[in-house]
């Protein structure tokens, strides 16, 4: 039984592969759909760019500018951003979407193909990282910590 | 204000802070104490309860301008970062709507900063979309609390512009007591605000103008877009929305941690691979930009796979059938990009360090032909063996270790495959080919996921690690390891012949194994030949054995007992000369025979030279045998038959030093092999011709052989 701090550890358990973020629009969040070629034998292409379509499309989502977004902020200003405290914002909600979204991927599609994808806002969203498990032979649990990089990086 | 652990107290940097927040709350306290109170009865009750919405503003936008985190990025971990500081470029572009835009290595962070990212020193820290460092909040400003700041200067300038217009109406309405306290107080905060009220305003007034043009104050102090164009912006109107507008974007550090469990065991489902989707790519994660890809699809496969040569070879596919097909759709996606920078345009030359391979094409790094071979066997996740074992092809000439040192060298850098395997000798090379052979652990690590051999789990183990230490690499126990492995649980292939694509030697042992009991009446005086025959087919065999009886029955010839080390040799070293396999005589036929037979344990007399009349022929013209009955490659053993229609060839095993041309070439002879003389070979005459010798009649006959040796037979 490994958890998936002992997974980041041993390398031996499970190789990673990057999907990098696509800026040709700007700064807007979005992953490459590129198919990498480490997960050529791992999964379909389809399968994956459909994973990767969503997510962007999930980011979209949470970024998009419109009358939904402008009310909160009006809110916001109103109550001096004491709604904060009480309410999440439309990003942190599709944040949560996305969570669901990829633990759910995980469970359905990637676990059988001993893959497990990270939650990209673990790693500032700069990354998607796909945790490839090598062994055949292994059984592995995989407890996911996201948050573990920002307490690592907290720690003096 | 993020908190800097590990840092000393500065009581410096809280000075301005302090004073802003000492100067705002304090006049305006004194503001609304001593002049409102007139002005909500000279005026209207409306005018306090309008500062206080804004002073109220103003203390919200401030507080959260100070102490939001303004999209720090965490650090990158380890598993990130692949590449050592010394080999990684300084710089990545990725182009933006047509621009380009670098990316800079961050040396704390230890990423490559995202657009528009920068790197504060004040805060140490990689803040998204950063602004600016703002002494007055204490805070760097960027993604998350640009907003909040901007909006906290629009307030600003309207809560100054209040009380010092709302003060100096005071003032007007109590000229005549200017000494009073009230209105001395009202004029003293008028004078800070109006001092205050000139930086302020400009302040505002210059971040108006980057809202609407879409750019950061760090862009535009360092002249970023300078008479060029912005690619962040979309024009003013959804620059300020998208400034006001949005939703607050979430913190990356100090998330909430959510424990989720998910269960992954095996077996794990694989993907379907079809003949068309076999490619091969190594990909270094787009670091190093573009990996130059030759059309030898193959050679990356062998490299990729090298790792896996501990592993036994892998049950052979049922798709051998496929082989030929399978060749020809592997394919290597010679330009694909990155998978860091899909788009990008290689990494700016600017400060570029970069690590020696990785220009080196890949080109040289392996054997072309031999490789395509080993992926034809079906799903690259079975290669591993194979691939070894044609990877290794150079190296057994030499010895039977892992240690193609001129083989390698030239293609240092993509040859990263290798490296990790070869034992010993390349401490230099493994270091620094750490990226690489992390890129190829990953590649192994999935390609090894239908192997359960332990030596490659250590072995992509090591290499997995191998960006921190590739000592362990170095220990030559594995190479026997991978030897042994390749040569034992080997497949023998369908067609009844031994792959051209495999080291001869290889081929030998295997065939040794198999065929135990051909060799087993060799003659004592004789080392067998290394040339195996179990490959043939049963008619071949026959037709080798009927000619062994005549030959028993021919009287020994002089010379012949220098055949054997001669004929050895020949066999062994003339595939160049050797590719006659052609037709031969019947005399021929007889003198080659000895030859193949060799392993089989036909006496030494079947040995190259023959009988004159036998051997002669096969190195004069008239003889469409080759002389090369050294077994060059296919050799031919018609029986009895007329030397131009050779009804059949019967394909001798290879010789232990094919070369991998030559394995190429026997591989071509043995799908022409349906009684067509061919010439395999570029150096190969055509049929009937000596091929590098020159024949003397009667004598010693010359044939050379590979590398320039030359045989003399005698017959």
């Amino acid at each position: 039984m490994f958890t998936l701090h002992e997974l980041r550890r041993s390398a031996s358990l499970a190789t990673k592969v990057f999907i990098q973020r696509d800026y040709s629009d700007g700064t807007i969040c979005q992953f490459q759909t590129k198919f990498p070629p480490e997960l050529d034998s791992r999964i379909e292409r389809q399968l994956f760019e459909e994973t990767v379509k969503t997510l962007n499309g999930f980011y979209a989502e949470a970024e998009k500018i419109g009358g939904s977004s402008y009310l909160e902020g009006c809110l916001a200003c109103a109550t001096a951003y004491f709604i904060f405290l009480c309410m999440e914002t439309h990003y942190e909600k599709v944040l949560k979407k996305i969570s669901r979204y990829i633990q759910e991927q995980n469970e359905k599609i990637f676990a059988p193909r001993g893959l497990l994808l990270t939650d990209p806002v673990e790693r500032g969203m700069r990354v998607v990282s796909f945790w490839a498990v090598l062994c055949e032979g292994t059984g592995l649990t995989t407890s996911g910590v996201p948050g573990e990089a920002a307490r690592k990086w907290g720690l003096p | 204000m993020p908190a800097e652990s590990g840092k000393r107290f500065k009581p410096s940097k809280y000075v301005p802070v302090s004073a802003a927040a000492i100067f705002l709350v304090g006049a305006t306290t004194l503001f609304f104490a001593f002049t409102c109170p007139g002005l909500s009865l000279y005026v209207s009750p409306a005018v306090p309860i309008y500062n206080a919405i804004v002073f109220l503003f103003v203390l919200a936008n401030f507080s959260m301008a100070t102490f939001m985190d303004p999209g720090i990025f965490p650090r990158a971990e380890e598993d990130e970062d692949k590449e050592d500081d010394f080999r990684a470029p300084l710089y990545k572009t990725v182009e933006i709507k047509g621009i380009q835009v670098r990316m800079k290595w961050c040396a704390t962070c230890r990423f490559y900063r995202p657009p528009r990212c920068s790197h504060c020193s004040v805060c140490d820290n990689c803040v998204e979309e950063f602004d600016h460092h703002c002494p007055w909040v204490n805070n760097c400003i960027g993604r998350r609390n640009y907003r909040y700041f901007f909006l906290f200067l629009l307030s600003l300038t309207a809560h100054i512009m209040g009380v010092f217009g709302f003060g100096l109406l005071y003032v007007l309405y109590h000229i005549e007591e200017l000494s009073g306290v009230r209105t001395a107080v009202t004029m003293a905060v008028m004078c800070v605000a109006g001092l205050f009220f000139i930086p302020v305003a400009g302040l505002t007034g210059f971040h108006v103008v980057l809202v609407a043009r879409g750019r950061t104050t760090n862009e535009q102090v360092t002249g970023k877009f300078r008479g060029g164009v912005n690619p962040f912006t979309n024009g003013c109107c959804n620059n300020v929305s998208r400034v006001l507008c949005s939703s607050p974007a979430p913190r990356y550090l100090g998330r909430p941690k959510k424990e989720k469990t998910i269960v992954i065991r095996p077996p794990f489902l694989r993907p379907e691979v079809s003949d068309g989707q076999i490619t091969v790519k190594v990909m270094d994660n787009g670091i190093q930009g573009e990996l130059r890809r030759t059309k030898s699809k193959g050679s990356l496969e062998i490299t990729e796979s090298q790792s896996a040569d501990a592993e036994p070879p892998p049950p052979p596919k049922p798709d051998l059938s496929r082989y030929t097909g399978l060749r020809t759709h592997l394919g290597l996606a010679t330009n694909e990009d990155s998978s860091l920078l899909g788009k990008d345009s290689p990494p700016t030359p600017t400060m570029y360090k970069y690590r020696p391979g990785y220009s080196s094409s890949s080109t040289s790094a392996a054997m072309p032909h031999s490789s395509s071979a080993k992926l034809s066997r079906g799903d690259s996740l079975k290669e591993p063996t194979s691939i070894a074992e044609s990877s290794r092809h150079p190296s057994y000439r030499s010895e039977p270790s892992l240690e193609p040192d001129s083989f390698r060298s030239p293609t240092f850098g993509k040859s990263f495959h290798f490296d990790p395997l070869s034992s010993g000798s390349r401490s230099s090379s493994l270091k620094s080919a750490q990226g690489t052979g992390f890129e190829l652990g990953q590649l192994q690590s999935i390609r090894s996921e239908g192997t359960t051999s332990t030596s490659y789990k250590s072995l992509a183990n090591q290499t997995r690690n191998g960006s921190l230490s590739y000592d362990s690499l170095l220990t030559p126990s594995d190479s026997p390891d991978f030897e042994s492995v390749q040569a034992g649980p080997e497949p023998d292939p369908p067609l009844g012949y031994t792959s051209p694509f495999l080291s001869a030697r290889l081929a030998q042992q295997r065939e040794a194994e198999r065929h135990p009991r051909l060799v087993s009446t060799g003659p004592a005086h004789r080392e067998p030949s290394p040339v195996r025959y179990d490959n043939l087919s049963r008619h071949i065999v026959a037709s080798l054995q009927e000619r062994e009886k005549l030959l028993r029955q021919s009287p020994p010839l002089p010379g012949r007992e220098e055949e054997p080390g001669l004929g050895d040799s020949g066999i062994q070293s003339t595939p160049g000369s050797g590719h006659a396999p052609r037709t031969s005589s019947s005399s021929d036929d007889s003198k080659r025979s000895p030859l193949g037979k060799t392993p089989l344990g036909r006496p030494a007399a079947p040995r190259f030279g023959k009988p004159d009349g036998l051997r002669g022929r096969g190195l004069g013209s008239p003889e469409p045998g080759p002389t090369a009955p050294y077994l060059g490659r296919s050799m031919s053993y018609s029986s009895q038959k007329a030397p131009s229609g050779v009804s059949e060839t019967e394909e001798v095993a290879l010789q232990p030093l094919l070369t991998p041309k030559d394995e190429v070439q026997l591989k071509m002879a043995y799908s022409k092999s349906n009684g067509q003389p061919k010439s395999i070979g570029s150096a190969s005459p055509g049929p009937g011709q000596p091929p590098l010798s020159s024949p003397t009649r009667g004598g010693v006959k010359k044939v050379s052989g590979v590398g320039g040796t030359t045989y003399e037979i005698s017959v």
